[in-house]
């Protein structure tokens, strides 16, 4: 067995394990990245979509290598059809090239100092009576012990690691978005513009999204919660009107109840999907994960200097991210559980009063009127106001 | 429960829902442990609708 010692083992090397490492890399501590897959970035398991203030955590320009296209945008349909245009403010942003901009992530924190172990397992958790102290992992046919100040664990909705030191990140069917996505060559659409479409017959517990990466390619993609027909289904039956063609297909689940109860504990902090920091309404994730990591990073290297990776310590980075982000999640969440009771005919109402707003400064009287008209959504709206 | 090799695109979802702990992502495979108590949770969840009732003949 090989033994090797670094400060800090993040387990996971996509958005949430890169950024963690490259900001704890930054200010100076060893570490190291372990990635199960072959290649960082591949397969894909996203649609691809975030704002600019991902790259504002980041402290990153966005560059052409990896971004395919800028979103203006976003047209929402309602199930009998009718839409709903929004136009720059929370809709802008852009669609990355997730196999290259993960890579290029890696890169940077590889260069930042960051070392990288691909097709590498984590099979156990080193264990001492102050916490988790590192990991066993396992490279081809060899078995590695990794000691470490720290493990971040961010191995995404299937986290195992987290687990292993008794935090709960078990997901549900009912927290759970089952997902897949084509991406499709000959999608006639406006290129600068996200569609959204509802509805129970097309996505039951979920939307189907058309994202343009230009040049009429496009990520197609429909994510659910059904009992009895897979993603995948609904995906064949949405894309088979469409004369276009897929040249890959990506599949995955996006966590939509939020954050997970506890996301440290005596030497691990848990980030990302793993932690289930996604934005619960849009399913959007990127510049969440980014922020949570970017301060998982930051706390390790003030856990490191002050020697103390006791929960005790680790909780600010709880307190931090919550700071940040934790209002956010909590209203969208709110949102989440109110689109999830409205039938698809209520959604047509619903679509049919906002289109009417001006949706910045819903005016009070407006809103007492749609409630006079259509009292059944009295309780759902007392839940926002 | 068992999973059909030909229809599993490897993407982790079942792992994240099952209740005993049993699955296991690899890069290229779910690997079952023992201790399948059939809730089938992760057969609501497969994207690909890879997992079926029975047992796993690996």
């Amino acid at each position: 067995m090989e033994k090797m010692k670094y400060d800090v083992v993040v387990v996971g090397g996509r958005v949430g394990g890169s950024t963690a490492s490259l900001f704890a890399s930054k200010k100076g501590l060893d570490v190291l990245i372990i990635e199960k897959n072959q290649e960082i970035g591949v397969p894909v398991q996203c649609a691809e979509a975030t704002s600019s203030s991902t790259f504002k955590t980041l402290e990153m320009k966005p560059s052409s290598k990896y971004v395919c296209n800028e979103i203006k945008g976003a047209d929402v349909y309602a199930p009998d059809g009718s839409h709903g245009h929004l136009e720059g403010g929370y809709a802008e942003g852009f669609i990355l090239e997730r196999k290259l901009f993960d890579k290029h992530l890696a890169i940077e924190s590889a260069k930042a100092g960051t070392d990288i172990l691909v097709k590498t397992t984590v099979k156990d958790l080193i264990r001492k009576k102050e916490g988790v102290r590192g990991v066993v992992a396992k490279h081809m046919d060899h078995t590695l012990e990794i000691e470490a100040e720290l493990v971040i664990a961010a191995d995404g909705i299937e986290s195992q690691v987290a687990q292993m030191a008794g935090l709960n990140t078990r997901q549900t069917p009912h927290s759970l978005c089952s997902c897949a996505q084509y991406e499709m060559v000959g999608v006639s659409c406006d290129p600068h513009y996200l569609q959204f479409y509802f509805g129970q017959k097309i996505a039951p517990g979920g939307y189907v999204w058309v994202f343009p990466k230009g040049d009429g390619v496009a990520n197609v993609g429909v994510g659910v919660r059904s009992d009895t027909t897979s993603a995948y289904s609904f995906l064949r039956k949405f894309t088979s009107q469409m004369n276009a063609t897929p040249v890959e297909l990506n599949i995955g689940g996006v966590p939509v109840h939020g954050p997970v109860d506890k996301t440290y504990t005596d030497g691990l902090m848990v980030v990302g999907d793993a932690a289930g920091q996604v934005e619960p309404f849009t399913g959007g994730g990127i510049h969440v994960t980014v922020l949570c990591a970017r301060i998982a990073g930051e706390v390790a290297a003030e856990a490191i200097e002050k020697g103390k990776t006791s929960e005790n310590f680790l909780k600010r980075y709880e307190t931090r991210w919550k700071k940040e982000v934790g209002g956010d999640l909590k209203q969208s969440l709110k949102y989440r559980r109110i689109m999830d009771r409205l039938t698809d005919e209520e959604m047509n109402i619903l679509a049919k009063f906002l289109k009417k707003q001006d949706l910045e400064s819903i005016s009070k009287m407006s809103m007492l009127g749609f409630v006079r008209d259509y009292p059944q959504f009295l309780k759902l709206l007392k839940e926002i106001l | 429960m068992k999973i059909s090799a030909e229809q599993c695109g490897c993407c982790g979802v079942c792992v994240a829902v099952c209740p005993q702990n049993i699955l296991e992502l690899s890069s290229m495979m779910i690997i079952t442990h023992e201790g399948c108590e059939n809730c089938n949770l992760c057969m609501v969840v497969c994207p690909l609708g890879a997992i079926k009732d029975g047992k796993n003949e690996i």
